[in-house]
């Protein structure tokens, strides 16, 4: 096995990123216990294969990059491409396609509604899986788009196409759950 | 000068902080005195910081203890095997 310093290097570089990886685990197989086996077997991994590491580079995309590969070489998960993944066309769309729906629920209402969260991460674990691996990597795990990437194994476009259409996906659902939950009046109703 | 429609196709970006300098540049001054642009801003704004603060704060966001310390149980027994004769 490794020797004592690399195995220091790696209780210090890699093991920090714990919950992280456990998180994205979750948001991959959306079950606890799967996920434990999925966090398990990549920190398994990444100590067997330390070596491969670059010192200095993102240690949590290396892991997550682990975990996403696992999870679907073990499960034999066929990877399936958004058939529109366009980016020019996604990027342009970008936040502009929801524009204002959001806000017609009066901001702060909406924001503060003590639901809110349950829903979100119902909501946010229900995407589809391209899109739902984008809006972790980026919005709950803070990696940029560069990064989301190279975790993917796709291009930067690629990422932005399917982080823009899982953020709208996510808004319309809220908007759809805050006309339900009478947040505001549905549009058109008296 | 940034248009509306400009402003909005990169307002993502823009909140992500992925825009060049100067871009990000543009996309502030239009903000600043665009009424229609700026809430728009602000609601998606709320929007990303409440995404990631529902998984922040979900008590199940942590990896459970029990499981922390059968992983580390794990990565000890892989630390002791005897290293493979090269």
């Amino acid at each position: 096995m490794a020797d004592t310093e690399s195995v220091a290097d790696f209780e210090r570089e890699a093991l920090p990123h714990l919950d992280a990886v456990y998180g994205f685990a979750r948001v991959l197989t959306r079950d606890d216990h799967a996920a434990e086996d999925l966090a398990q077997e990549t920190f398994v991994r990444a100590l067997e294969h330390w070596s491969q590491f670059q010192p200095g580079t993102n240690c949590r995309a290396w892991l997550f990059t682990i975990c996403r590969n696992h999870w679907y070489r073990a499960g034999a998960r066929a990877r399936r491409e958004a058939p529109t993944d366009t980016p020019e066309l996604e990027e342009y769309a970008s936040a502009a396609l929801t524009a204002g729906r959001l806000q017609d629920f009066g901001g702060e209402t909406f924001f503060d509604a003590p639901d809110l969260p349950d829903v979100l991460r119902r909501e946010m674990l229900a995407l589809p899986e391209e899109f739902r691996e984008a809006v972790a990597l980026v919005d709950l795990q803070d990696q940029s788009y560069e990064s989301a990437a190279a975790v993917l194994g796709v291009k930067v476009g690629t990422v932005k196409s399917r982080l823009f259409r899982g953020r709208r996906m996510l808004q319309e659902r809220l908007i759809a759950w805050a006309e339900d939950a009478g947040l505001r009046p549905v549009r058109g109703t008296p | 000068m940034m248009e509306c429609h400009d402003v909005l196709r990169r307002l993502w970006e823009y909140l992500d902080g992925a825009l060049d300098p100067a871009t990000s540049q543009e996309v502030a001054d239009h903000l600043s005195m665009c009424a229609r642009c700026f809430p728009e801003y602000q609601t998606q704004m709320k929007f990303l910081e409440a995404t990631a603060k529902s998984w922040r704060e979900d008590p199940a966001a942590a990896a459970p203890e029990e499981f922390k310390a059968r992983l580390r149980a794990s990565l000890n027994a892989i630390r002791q095997r005897p290293r493979d004769p090269k």
